[in-house]
């Protein structure tokens, strides 16, 4: 059990601040267009790379220009015929006969267009996932961040929702070499279909989804469908209504959430961040603010499991941007100032100018009861996975990277090597940390969160233990 | 009623997606137990196409309305409980009676909300809603029904209309009107003054040809015989059939009892903690439940009404499977309101007909065999060892989400899982070109070591000393600053990350007379569906599709947002692509901002910051 347990525990500690991030940018990203009118703007990534500049988030990370994936990199997930079709296709060949059979056949048409270098926008996201996770399974990073990946929808020989390439699932299976299982959570407004399907029926990969339910896409995402075969009970999908607040979406988030770390013990952990869930979003229907979903990052990232963070949806970009930003900050153990700092893209944060923006007074139709009802039922489905027969916990050997450290104590442990340049800016130095919540002059009345993870270092079920 | 008018919004929607299934598929979209009480069953396909072109046709007129800025919404409810009245019948039965005057005249509005199955005190409610909604309508009709040379048949406010959609809307409101109404009831309630046929039975029926010079060339005996064989049908779903069976000749109480149902849901939806409402149980046993409660009937209802959705829908199945919207307003016709085809696109969306056909059955069967396959996909989704732990939380579930309506299963097979090997304890070689290309931190001694760079998580300053701070100059003169500290830290990173790029700089490279062709260019387009400016190559034959994108993100937008946060800072809106362009009359209103052109930028006092590559 201790082996096991140790299994999940990270090289940088315990501590819950230093953590080693790798972030991947494709610097044209914001360049694809999805056409006029489309609610999906890769141009979201850019505002949000911006920030993190502007703020000089990136002093904290290593940042990667990702490897666009190949066409056979694709289809380890993907259908021949499907990959192909992505890989050919243009706005001027829509029109040939062979070609329109095909839209029709790969849903490619309404919501998931046909543009402009879509087969090099799907190779850039799924490049940095593929990144992410081989960085986490060398060992390299304690954190990995895609923000133009999370494309959760696309299925194995369909495009659905925006997403063409299932840059998720293509980077959960780099992660299934190395680890024994991989928890998947998906906090999108939409339900994270295509990764639930795509898993449904193994035990080696968990997914977990909060989205809104009922009369709302993608349809799926029922509170009883848990998976099949294999994969029973290792499905969990918390059906929630509009108007969800920061404060509702924690008390279910943060109890699922540590249960699931708990039964399920997963040896790497995948987090879409998915922006739709924020308030004011274009097409989704919560209430969250920007801290109240960084919230769930904050979380998991104090189990000290290897975490892939992504993003996916959002379509209200100055949001999404302030979101992925924030999050980024939470990811290197910064609380940023929240006057933004000037940027090429101020004006779009006015009139406030601010990080942080207040949720609206919407109506939340989720209440208590409703809460209450949901968390006990899925924590009641989750405590059959303890007895879960068909899951015998195995510890993850260890991974190339740090053979011969392993019996050392975690404080002695030297820095990782592969950071050439600025090893000692690149750590988190807690000198360094600027928390000038003073600062927060236009956010006196918003609720202050912990800045670290009081509640959740002290999980006495989340030892750190080295691997072994 | 809530079902009811839930069907006709369901029914106006496929109508503009689909023209064509409406005009075959169509013979189940009136559930209306009220009409099916007095229309002909062969009627029903001419119907239920009129009732397609009857919601073209008014949801047109309506967005006509309100762009003269009388916004009337749909559904139309009536005060009291948001009740919506079935428009199509209430159109048709004060045309059969002679139109509004007529009934206003007469006093007939009671007799009107009677017809309509709606209680007596809304009869004002739905005078007015009638005057609102189709009053003009009415007149339209009848003008060019008269006299159809002398009128242009596209002009006025129809005039969205084609004029095959117009002829084929005039045939079938000719042929639909004159059999909607229960001329019996009418004779009763010109009589008495009073509620509808309160004794309309058989003995009723005699009375009837006497009073009324209206033709009664149907016979009211016919009627109700066709409705014993034929229409009935569907409601024997809905009620137990013995029950129905035996009630039969007594219309109205069946009515009651419907009546009856809906209000009980109509309270449970109000106060669902309210235990006089009796126990349901769990949808296991609901097939076998031989009770006649308030809650099996709602439950028999909603079964049927599926049902019928269902059949109406499965000639759509591909349609539906491969049609769900992430983005429903962005397809939308012309013609149709935002916020009306929004709510028709969801309930095109339900996906019950998708399991329900794959996991049972033949989908073309008879209504009987759909609605074993609905218990069959219900048990078969929820089985027991599946059903959480104890009955107490199933019970729970069940309540919480008993309506699986919305539920679509996940598709299991090689065609749609990953293929995830067994764990074997061996680690494969992960390709370390998955690693990309390392771009910071910078190397050593591309570093540059004398750049001043600002803590980590730092925002902008509180104040500045700029003569008016926060205007746009002021801004322009930070970010410049700021781009110039960035440079410098990041060298030839900040090309590589492409900062050269981003922002306002952008203009730079566009004439005074590109930047307003494209802002006309923007005007001027159309917004298309999921296309690029389709003229954009015309106005710009010089510059490439990633140019205009480029401008329209890093110029355009935040020109405008300058604007609306100056101007309108309580309505911004960093996303509407398509609509709202009045802010950019005359470059965002600049002359009122002072908001400098670029060339001023150039004259300020930091043009050392100005990036030109």
């Amino acid at each position: 059990m201790e082996d096991s347990l140790g299994g999940a525990s990270l090289p940088s500690g315990p501590d819950g601040k230093k953590r080693r991030v790798s972030y991947f940018y494709e610097p044209t990203i914001g360049d694809y267009y999805y056409g006029q009118s489309h609610p999906m703007k890769p141009h979201r990534i850019r505002m949000a790379h911006n920030l993190i500049v502007h703020y000089a988030l990136h002093r904290r990370m290593e940042i990667n220009r990702p490897h666009p994936a190949g066409p056979a990199d694709i289809r380890r997930f993907h259908t021949d015929e499907y990959v192909q079709f992505l890989n050919s296709v243009s706005p001027e060949s829509i029109s040939d006969p062979a070609f329109s059979r095909n839209l029709k056949r790969f849903n490619v048409g309404e919501d998931c267009p046909v543009f402009d270098g879509l087969f090099g926008f799907c190779q850039a996201s799924a490049g940095g996932s593929m990144g992410a996770a081989v960085k986490l399974n060398r060992g390299d990073a304690d954190i990995a961040i895609n923000w133009a990946g999370g494309l959760h929808h696309a299925k194995k020989s369909e495009a659905s929702g925006f997403c063409y390439v299932n840059d998720i699932v293509l980077g959960i299976l780099e992660l299934l070499k190395v680890h024994r299982r991989v928890l998947y959570v998906d906090i999108d407004v939409h339900h994270g279909d295509g990764v639930e399907e795509a898993f449904y029926t193994t035990d080696r990969v968990m997914t977990v989804s909060f989205h809104k339910f009922g009369d709302f896409f993608p349809g799926t995402g029922h509170i009883r469908d848990v998976g099949v075969a294999n994969g029973k009970y290792y499905a969990l999908n918390v059906p929630l209504n509009d108007g969800m607040d920061d404060s509702s979406f924690r008390s279910l988030f943060r109890p699922i959430i540590q249960k699931v770390m708990e039964v399920y013990q997963p040896d790497a952990v995948v987090l879409q961040c998915g922006a739709d869930s924020l308030s004011g979003d274009r097409l989704g229907c919560f209430n969250l603010s920007v801290k109240g979903h960084a919230d769930c990052l904050r979380f998991l990232r104090s189990f000290n499991v290897p975490l892939m963070v992504l993003g996916g949806g959002g379509y209200t970009i100055r949001n999404v941007a302030r979101c992925w930003c924030y999050e980024t900050a939470v990811a290197v153990g910064v609380e940023p100032d929240n006057n933004l700092p000037y940027n090429e893209y101020y004006e779009y944060f006015g009139p406030d100018y601010t990080l942080h923006v207040e949720p609206s007074n919407m109506e939340n139709l989720n209440t208590p009861r409703d809460m209450e009802k949901i968390r006990n039922t899925l924590l009641e489905q989750l405590s059959k996975l303890t007895h879960a027969p068909s899951a015998p916990f195995q510890t993850t050997p260890c991974t190339i990277k740090l053979p011969d450290e392993v019996e050392e104590d975690m404080d002695d442990r030297p820095k990782p090597r592969i950071w050439h340049g600025e090893a000692d800016a690149y750590e988190s130095d807690p000198d360094d940390d600027v928390k000038p919540s003073h600062r927060f002059s236009n956010s006196a009345e918003q609720p202050t969160y912990d800045t670290e993870m009081s509640d959740a270092t002290d999980l006495k079920e989340v030892k750190s233990e080295p691997p072994s | 009623m809530a079902g009811w008018s839930i069907m006709t919004n369901g029914s106006a929607l496929d109508c503009v997606g689909t023209v064509n299934n409406c005009q075959t598929n169509g013979c189940h979209l009136d559930d209306d137990p009220v009409s099916e009480d007095s229309v002909e069953e062969q009627s029903g396909v001419h119907k239920d196409r009129l009732r397609c072109l009857f919601d073209l046709i008014l949801s047109g007129y309506l967005k006509e309305v309100a762009s003269k800025g009388f916004v009337r919404p749909l559904p139309a409810l009536l005060g009291k409980d948001g009740q919506s009245p079935d428009l199509l019948k209430l159109f048709l039965v004060v045309n059969e009676l002679g139109g509004h005057e007529f009934v206003s005249g007469r006093g007939l509005w009671g007799f009107v909300v009677k017809e309509l199955g709606l209680d007596l005190e809304v009869s004002a409610p739905v005078k007015l809603i009638y005057s609102k909604y189709l009053k003009e309508l009415e007149k339209w009709l009848f003008n060019n029904l008269e006299d159809r040379n002398e009128q242009s048949a596209s002009g006025g406010k129809f005039g969205f209309l084609s004029l095959e959609q117009e002829k084929e809307f005039r045939g079938l409101f000719k042929n639909g009107v004159e059999v909607v109404i229960n001329k019996l009831a009418l004779v009763e309630y010109m009589k008495n003054n009073n509620s509808i046929g309160k004794d309309n039975k058989k003995n009723g029926l005699k009375v009837s040809d006497a009073n009324l010079s209206c033709s009664l060339h149907n016979g009211v005996e016919k009627i109700i015989c066709d409705n014993d064989k034929n229409s009935c049908r569907n409601d024997l779903v809905v009620l137990d059939p013995t029950v129905s069976r035996k009630d039969f000749c007594t219309r109205k109480r069946k009515r009651e009892s419907l009546a009856g149902m809906l209000n009980w849901v109509t309270q449970v939806a109000k106060c669902p903690k309210d235990p006089s409402f009796g126990a349901i149980l769990e949808p296991s046993k609901w097939k076998d439940y031989g009770g006649d409660e308030f809650w099996i009937q709602a439950i028999r209802a909603r079964e049927a009404l599926r049902k019928k959705r269902d059949d109406h829908s499965l000639d759509e199945q591909s349609f539906l499977q491969n049609n769900q919207k992430m983005h429903p307003s962005m397809y939308e016709d012309d013609s149709l309101s935002h916020h009306f085809t929004e709510r028709l696109r969801c309930s095109e969306r339900l996906p019950t007909s998708k399991s329900c056909s794959l996991s049972c059955c033949d989908s073309g069967s008879a209504s009987q065999n759909n609605l074993t396959c609905l218990h069959k996909t219900q048990s078969e989704c929820a089985p027991k060892e599946q059903s959480l732990a104890t009955s107490k939380s199933s019970d729970m579930i069940a309540e919480l989400y008993g309506d699986d309506s919305f539920r679509r299963q996940v598709f299991v097979g090689p065609l749609f899982q990953a293929e995830v090997p067994e764990w074997t304890g061996f680690i494969s070689d992960t390709d370390s070109k998955w690693l990309g290309t390392q771009e910071w931190p910078l190397n050593g001694q591309e570093h540059d070591s004398l750049a001043v760079v600002d803590q980590i998580g730092r925002g902008r300053p509180d104040s500045c000393g700029c003569q008016i701070p926060g205007s746009v100059e002021c801004i322009r003169l930070h970010i410049a600053e700021k781009r110039m500290k960035l440079k410098l830290e990041l060298g030839s990173l900040f090309y590589r990350w492409r900062f050269n790029v981003m922002g306002e700089e952008v203009s730079l490279r566009w004439t005074a007379e590109e930047e307003n062709r494209f802002k006309y260019m923007v005007q001027l387009e159309p917004p298309s569906l999921n296309s690029f400016w389709p003229d954009a190559f015309k106005f710009f034959p010089r510059k490439t599709r990633q140019d205009l994108v480029s401008y329209y993100f890093n110029v355009f937008l935040i020109r405008r947002r300058s604007y609306q946060n100056r101007v309108t800072p309580k309505s911004i809106d960093s996303d509407d692509d398509e609509s709202e362009f009045g802010c950019i009359s005359d470059s965002f209103g600049s002359d009122a901002l002072k908001v400098p052109g670029s060339s001023m930028l150039i004259c300020s006092q930091n043009n050392q910051c100005i990036d030109v590559e």
